[in-house]
């Protein structure tokens, strides 16, 4: 049996344990509602932004962009994965880890080069580790993405895209499902789907008299851009609200077992206890006797 | 009272107005225009700019943004900007603004000619920055 000391120390540190991921619980409840709100604070901007592009795309229809061909061979491929910053988030990380690990597998058998772009130093420590440079890496932005941060990323792959030098480009990132829950995905982010732009035209509403300056098809070359980088703020900031979910998980399961182990020690510490007493008393009543005599 | 057009300016991050207006001047790739209420539907592609709002029938009662470049639509006396960045020209910080167009030339400055990438996105910031600073210098 332990002695009694240590299991007391043992009771002790996992208290502070236990106040830690308590506090931490508590962070990261706080940080995903403040999280939805920003989600939520960018919905009209996307709610527009579907609107414009279905007017557009039912007077242009059939128009022409770089960033809606498909490409045939995918010669080279950029993979934009997002993670977070900070660990212990239970496996928020590696299952994007894991995700972005497998694409890479499937793109080297069939022959195509991969280009990394990494959001969050999770990411980049793991693929330098691994002997991957990526592209460009981006830190210290996965708890407040900005659309400037959204922006900068999709800077790299527009005109690398348009100019043929990609062939395609999907983005890996946490999808915030509700409070409790994400799941990661893989989302094809280039080029751009045609259904798309086809549910979207099959809601506008305007007249057909509608003036577009300069025309349809110019407004559609600018607008598609700008809906690359509304896709690519939405992963981020759907990343970083996933990213407290899986904290707020993580560090409740920590906390529960904490909680368990200190009962668990606590019963042990008093069954020593009980133990040394009872050796105690017989030592004495032993001594007594052997004094009777 | 006279009949009113529902201006919105939305950006990716927020809402930055959202109230009824008796006209709207816009700059757009193709020159300034001005939307009154009936006007026709319309899509238009804005320059960065300013965009002015006439909110009153006084002289005084116009509303002032620094717009960083967007998209216009006008569809049933409802006008919907979308802009990249939008900021209420009362509410340009102007030493801020001018702190970060001295950043970004610097580092203009050192990165290397053939980052297209960087350097594209470094003029687009500086141009924002700029453009607050115009908007900010003409009210004063």
């Amino acid at each position: 049996m332990a002695n009694l000391r240590d299991i007391k120390k043992r009771i002790g540190s996992v208290q502070s344990t236990r106040q830690i991921t308590r506090t931490m619980e508590m962070v990261s409840t706080a940080k995903i509602k403040k999280a939805q709100e920003r989600i939520e604070s960018a919905r009209p901007y996307a709610l527009a932004m579907m609107e414009l592009l279905g007017n557009v795309t039912r007077f242009a229809s059939g128009a022409q962009h770089p960033l809606l061909e498909a490409r045939e061979t995918r010669r080279r491929v950029v993979a934009i994965a997002i993670t977070s910053d900070r660990g212990l988030a239970g496996a928020f990380n590696s299952n994007i880890l894991k995700l972005t690990e497998e694409y890479l597998r499937d793109a080297k058998a069939a022959g195509t080069e991969v280009d990394l772009i990494t959001v969050g130093k999770k990411a980049a420590a793991y693929f330098l580790y691994r002997g991957i440079t990526p592209m460009a890496q981006y830190r210290d932005i996965s708890d407040k993405p900005t659309f400037a941060d959204a922006k900068s990323i999709a800077n790299h792959v527009i005109r690398a895209y348009s100019e043929a030098e990609i062939d395609e480009v999907v983005v890996l990132f946490n999808r915030f499902v509700n409070v409790a829950d994400q799941s990661p995905e893989l989302y094809k982010l280039l080029p751009i789907a045609p259904t798309v732009l086809e549910d979207a035209a099959e809601r506008s509403d305007v007249s057909a008299e509608c003036l577009f300056e300069p025309s349809a098809e110019e407004v559609l070359g600018v607008l598609l851009p700008t809906y690359v980088e509304a896709l690519i703020f939405r992963a981020l900031m759907e990343s970083a609200a996933a990213e407290h979910g899986a904290r707020r998980k993580a560090m409740k399961s920590a906390t529960d077992n904490a909680s368990e182990m200190i009962v668990t020690l606590t019963r042990s510490y008093n069954r020593a206890r009980q133990a040394a007493i009872t050796t105690e008393i017989s030592e004495i009543i032993g001594g007594a006797a052997a004094l009777e005599d | 009272m006279a009949r009113t057009l529902l201006c919105e300016i939305v950006t990716p991050e927020r809402i930055v107005y959202d109230a009824e207006v008796q006209m709207v001047i816009a700059m757009t790739s193709t020159g300034e225009v001005g939307i009154l209420p009936l006007h026709a539907p319309l899509v238009t592609v804005l320059t960065p700019g300013e965009l002015r709002l006439k909110v009153g029938e006084g002289a005084a009662d116009w509303e002032s943004f620094a717009i960083a470049g967007g998209y216009m639509q006008v569809h049933e006396d409802k006008v919907i900007v979308l802009a990249d960045d939008a900021l209420a020209v009362s509410q340009i910080d102007r030493a801020r603004a001018m702190e970060s167009a001295e950043r970004i030339k610097a580092r203009l400055a050192e990165l290397p000619a053939d980052a297209t990438d960087e350097r594209s996105e470094c003029e687009r910031d500086l141009a924002w920055c700029e453009m607050q600073l115009r908007a900010a210098e003409k009210r004063r």
